[in-house]
């Protein structure tokens, strides 16, 4: 009886997953898929990692502010053999809870030349962005990326030219 | 004396003197020998501060582990993260890339 009473506690207690988080499931393709990166940080793993990044490392630093307020990070990159492992039935999955729940396709981009695609998606929040999800998707390649928690996206493009991101040259307004 | 001689002489046997067995026994009868009440107290104190000792031991090592692990997971989430925003970064840029690429398409 005591028992239940403290599963009920725990249960009550646990937070639940916020909107921005995506319940994406990836058996599929990891099934078909030759090599995986993946990479799953939640809040208390993020919190420390930012303790240990470092604030003299200019793009460390630059990191640390940007990833300073996230609940959570999570890629996956999955490549395969060969073009054709995956179908677009497969990507279907990732793209229909985005579909709602306050999630707004804001690039689209599709490549006939390339095969190449990708989607931005945010989730907007009182106060800015409060989640950002990536589909991305090559012949032979397929990147997903859920960032829960405020982003700054101008931040993170900054990032390119840095850690062997390519830079993107941005014409400002003059 | 040739080593032969004193090894013969050294390993040679013995007999016991006639009331060895008997002084045994009365020894064994009469129980333990009986310690100074210091020694027993010295004795105690040593054993607790064996203890003491050990425990120590044990906990800096737990804590020098659990330091050395809290390292390791803090490095190794470092670099998850960095790996995360290269990842994010690189496809945010070739999103960028291609509207740039369209939007120039489109002007001329």
């Amino acid at each position: 009886m005591r028992l239940a009473g403290y599963l009920v506690a725990l249960g009550l207690l646990a937070a639940p997953a916020p909107a921005q988080e995506l319940k994406w499931n990836y058996d599929k393709l990891a099934a078909k898929a030759s090599d995986t990166v993946d990479v799953s940080l939640s809040g208390s793993l993020l919190r420390l990692a930012t303790k240990f990044l470092s604030d003299d490392d200019k793009d460390e630093a630059k990191v640390k502010k940007l990833v300073g307020g996230l609940k959570g990070i999570y890629v996956k990159n999955f490549e395969f053999k060969k073009a054709g492992d995956y179908t677009p039935a497969d990507l279907e999955s990732f793209r229909a809870p985005l579909r709602g729940g306050g999630w707004e396709r804001i690039v689209g981009v599709h490549s006939t030349e390339e095969g190449e695609t990708v989607e931005v998606y945010i989730n907007n929040a009182a106060k800015g962005i409060g989640g950002l999800a990536i589909i991305a998707t090559e012949p032979k390649e397929v990147t997903l990326v859920n960032i829960v928690g405020p982003i700054d996206l101008d931040s993170l493009s900054e990032l390119g030219g840095h850690f062997g991101i390519p830079e993107v040259e941005v014409e400002k307004k003059k | 004396m040739n080593l032969d001689d004193e090894l013969k002489s050294a390993l040679r046997r013995h007999e016991p003197p006639p009331d060895f067995t008997a002084r045994v026994l009365a020894r064994v009868s009469a129980g333990p020998a009986r310690t100074a009440p210091l020694a027993g107290l010295s004795s105690t104190l040593t054993r607790k501060s064996t203890r003491w000792v050990a425990a120590i031991a044990a906990t800096l090592l737990l804590a020098a582990g659990a330091l050395e692990y809290r390292q390791y997971e803090g490095e190794r989430a470092k670099s998850q993260v960095l790996l995360a925003m290269r990842i994010t970064a690189s496809k945010l840029n070739k999103a960028q890339k291609k509207v740039q690429m369209l939007s120039h398409r489109s002007i001329s």
